[in-house]
């Protein structure tokens, strides 16, 4: 049997995405300006190249950008276009209604349409280009401790087949030991998730709030739509008291980046985010720019949208949180891939400075939480730190809110407005629908899916080039899978089936004229809903075997 | 001239080489196609009913077995000799394993997995080939000598022109020290594992078909019409049929000359390993069905009713 192997370094950043490539940028540049011993460092990513798992919008605010890279324009950054203006419209089924003034936390002048994953496959590109190494294909699966601190990361084992049995090809995962590990793993990142349970990094924080996103890219008739264009929506096809709403990028060459946020916070246990997705591309405003055109590309990824009063303790004797993991993303502006390169930025100070001084203590790193607090990251998330909460009250009061609290710095009555875990606001069927309980398997609200402006789950599936070898164990895990045929078909009707953008979830017939869960784990698209979402918290989203997911190409 | 590679075992030739000929003879000019192995003398006669220049046999008892080093030296050899400007290979296993070391070997471009020999005024080769999982074609000119390897099913074995070429045999010498691979007797990874891609005939059936009792339906027409039997994903996920009978993205790519969906509702993932198919038979509930978009027949209605009235009649 293969030994597992170790690789020791001083600094281990994981997560190849903004945050983490940030990271070991800024890690390289105080090596140059430092001098000395060069510090050993590695970036783990679990995506076959970087930028393959990454979705965004994406309007980036190239503030950060222009500290981290100040002649990003020679280096040649993929900035799409510049953003030549804002339209924000309230939607009604039929209508649309133009708001007369943008209000500022929605303008993006001077701020660049981008493509995450070109942007991100550039920064790693220029990561590679001062010698770090970036592991691609390489998920991690475990936290490594030395007691109370954290030594690193261990890799998922390869070659095992969908028994657990290992295939001739199994090879054990690598233990990758460092003094510092930065945790950039993304929202809801699974080893984030285990750190913060682990060492209770989030006692005495508000939950987390997160939403899902689908995204997809559409090729327009040439002249359909002027590059630059910004358009937001609020209203149809959500109700006041589900959160979200739709986005429509213009980019160069008649490319549309279109887009529905919806908050992982709804109550209706029917509630199906994809089908909303689709109501939006049927409403007139959008239908007119799509018709047509083409659908390239599919996607979908989970938001952190609860802000700075959900942000966890950033650090632990050996290891620091940055990027979405963090949470570090402005709901009000819509935006954290800045906020993500910052904290990436602001951790790779902390850990050269910490391994110099060979203290990787808590105590030493704790200098991370001073830096991203006198930084503008607070400056920014401090005034909106409770505008996704007070959407909780329905999307009425909470644009009302937003407003306000332009006056109040942020402020409330009650400060900090209480927040909860999305998934404890669904409903039981019986408590949303009384006596009128609908069949978990319909759909409360269908669309009529005409392959030409509205698709299948299957169909987006296949436009997000998701691959995973089959033969591999599930990486959804569910743990106690009798839950779903029996207490949740009826208590919520099983939401999985709908709040999975990529029909992983199914109830099939077993034969004995009852349903069991079947997953397709590998449609999954990585977008970790399913870990947020589910009524019962029984899922856990683990990394497949290294390379496995989708790939974004241009999203 | 375009030298195409033939792909045979035990004594069988790939039909795809025949297809991989028709795209020789798409491109024009005059086509020679090599024989490779150790007594290939019915192999070459089969080959020789195309409309060519002429056969060339590399015969020799080191070829007896596939190997990379062995199909690359003794093709070296033979381009040295002939001096195709293009080589042609059917986009097999086998064609994977060795093509890109004989493309190093003789320092030319390799293009691969293409679907179409571009018209029109390309001046050394121009190539048509999917990217993106199919999504997008891209157009690919190449200038000077080169080779390229054809997806299976992206030219039709029946449209080779037929004709009579001359057989004749290469003086080539393999020198059987240098293969450094020695091979096995070949297995199939799974029991029964069928090559879907050479059927001519399949009998496909999806979710529609509801439970596995009813697969003996299915069963029974492909009996009937001589066909192979294979499933979309559903299917084999509930393992009622076995994974190597699955056709789609993450299954087998074929291209049969009749195809028959039986309860497929058309989901991309598997209209992409079955399009090719020459004529393809649906039979679906679901008028809306997406099958009905690339289905050359259709028949909207319960396939309880249809197949059994299909297998009458062919038992007729």
């Amino acid at each position: 049997m293969a030994e597992r192997e170790t690789l020791e370094v001083d600094v281990l950043i994981v997560g190849g995405g903004p945050a983490g490539m940030s990271a070991a940028l800024r890690l390289a540049q105080l090596q140059k300006e430092k001098g000395g011993e060069p510090l050993a460092i590695a970036v783990l990513e679990k995506a076959r190249e970087a930028g393959a798992h990454m979705l965004s919008g994406a309007v980036l605010d190239p503030s950060t950008l222009k500290e981290l890279i100040p002649d990003f324009k020679e280096k040649g950054a993929p900035l799409a276009t510049e953003v030549h203006g804002d339209d924000i419209y309230y939607l009604t089924r039929t209508s649309k209604f133009r708001l007369p003034i943008t209000p500022p936390f929605f303008q993006n002048h001077g701020n660049y349409l981008i493509s995450l994953n070109k942007f991100v496959k550039w920064l790693g590109g220029l990561v590679e280009a001062e010698g770090i190494d970036v592991f691609t294909g390489f998920p991690a699966t475990e936290v490594l401790f030395d007691g109370d601190t954290v030594a690193g990361v261990r890799t998922g084992d390869r070659g095992i087949d969908k028994h657990g049995q290992r295939k001739s090809t199994f090879e054990p995962g690598v233990d990758i030991r460092a003094k510092v590990t930065i945790f950039c793993d993304g929202v809801r990142g699974n080893l984030t998730k285990s750190l913060v349970r682990q060492l209770g990094l989030d006692d005495g924080k508000s939950p987390q709030a997160y939403a899902i996103g689908i995204k997809e890219l559409w090729e327009l008739p040439a002249g359909r739509v002027k590059a630059g264009r910004v358009v937001h929506t609020m209203g149809y096809p959500l109700r006041n008291e589900e959160f979200g709403g739709g986005f429509a990028y213009s980019l160069p060459d008649n490319i549309l980046s279109l887009g529905f946020v919806t908050g992982l916070d709804y109550r209706d246990p029917m509630f199906d985010p994809h089908v909303s997705f689709q109501h939006f591309k049927r409403h007139p405003l959008i239908a007119s720019m799509l018709e047509g055109g083409t659908l390239v590309r599919y996607g979908a990824k989970a938001l952190p949208e609860g802000g700075w009063y959900t942000v966890p303790k950033l650090y632990a004797s050996g290891a620091m949180i940055a990027g979405d993991a963090a949470g570090f993303m402005n709901s009000a502006r819509l935006k954290g891939i800045h906020l993500a390169m910052r904290s990436g930025m602001l951790a790779a100070e902390t850990s050269f400075e910490a391994v110099r001084a060979g203290d990787t203590s808590s105590t030493k790193l704790k200098a991370y939480e001073d830096r991203v607090s006198n930084s503008a990251i607070r400056k920014e998330l401090y005034p909106v730190r409770n505008v996704h909460q007070a959407f909780g009250y329905g999307s009425f009061v909470g644009a009302m809110f937003t407003g306000l609290s332009m006056f109040t710095g942020g402020g409330w009555v009650k400060d900090p407005l209480p927040g909860h875990g999305g998934w404890t606001r669904i409903k039981k069927l019986t408590e949303y629908y009384a006596d009128a309980r609908p069949d978990p398997d319909s759909t409360v609200n269908p669309v009529k899916i005409d392959r030409q402006l509205t698709f299948d789950r299957l169909t987006g599936v296949h436009y997000s080039g998701t691959r995973h070898p089959e033969d591999q164990p599930s990486h959804l895990i569910v743990h106690d899978a009798s839950v779903c045929a029996t207490r949740c078909r009826e208590e919520y009707g099983n939401p999985c089936i709908r709040f999975c953008p990529a029909n992983v979830y199914e109830m099939v017939d077993d034969g004995a004229g009852k349903k069991k869960l079947q997953i397709n784990a590998s449609n999954c698209v990585h977008c970790k809903t399913c870990d947020i979402m589910d009524p019962y918290q029984i899922i856990d989203w683990v990394p497949p075997e290294g390379g496995g997911g989708p790939h974004y190409e241009g999203m | 001239m375009i030298l195409v590679v033939a792909e045979h075992r035990d004594g069988k030739l790939n039909r795809a080489t025949l297809e991989t000929i028709a795209a020789a003879q798409h491109a024009g000019g005059p086509v020679k196609i090599a024989v490779l192995g150790a007594g290939v003398d019915a192999v070459a006669a089969e080959v020789a009913r195309a409309d060519a220049a002429e056969v060339i046999t590399v015969d020799d008892a080191a070829l007896k077995d596939y190997t990379a080093d062995g199909f690359v030296m003794a093709l070296e050899q033979l381009i040295a000799a002939e001096k195709p400007e293009r080589v042609f290979l059917p986009h097999t296993y086998q064609a994977r394993d060795f093509a890109p070391a004989l493309a190093a070997r003789i320092n030319r471009p390799l293009v691969t997995d293409c679907v179409a020999v571009k018209d029109g005024a390309v001046k050394d080769g121009g190539y048509v080939r999917p990217m993106f999982q199919g999504k997008l074609q891209a157009d690919i000119a190449i200038d000077g000598p080169h080779m390229a390897t054809f997806q299976i099913g992206a030219y039709r074995a029946d449209a080779m022109k037929a004709g009579t070429a001359p057989i004749r045999k290469a003086a080539i010498a393999i020198d059987a020290s240098k293969i450094r691979q020695k091979p096995e007797a070949p297995f199939k990874e799974a029991k029964q594992a069928v090559d879907l891609s050479q059927a001519e005939r399949i009998v496909s059936v999806g979710r529609g078909i509801k439970a596995q009792e009813h697969l003996q339906l299915a069963q029974q027409l492909a009996q009937a019409m001589g066909a192979e039997i294979a499933a979309s994903r559903p299917i084999c996920d509930a393992g009622w049929l076995p994974m190597d009978r699955q056709i789609g993205s993450s299954g087998q790519t074929v291209a049969p000359k009749l195809y028959v969906a039986l309860g497929i509702s058309g989901a991309i993932q598997h209209l992409v390993g079955m399009k090719g198919a020459r004529t393809i038979v649906a039979i679906n509930k679901d008028p809306e069905a997406p099958i009905f978009e690339i289905a050359d027949y259709g028949i909207a209605g319960d396939l309880f009713e249809v197949v059994p009235a299909m297998i009458a009649e062919l038992n007729k």
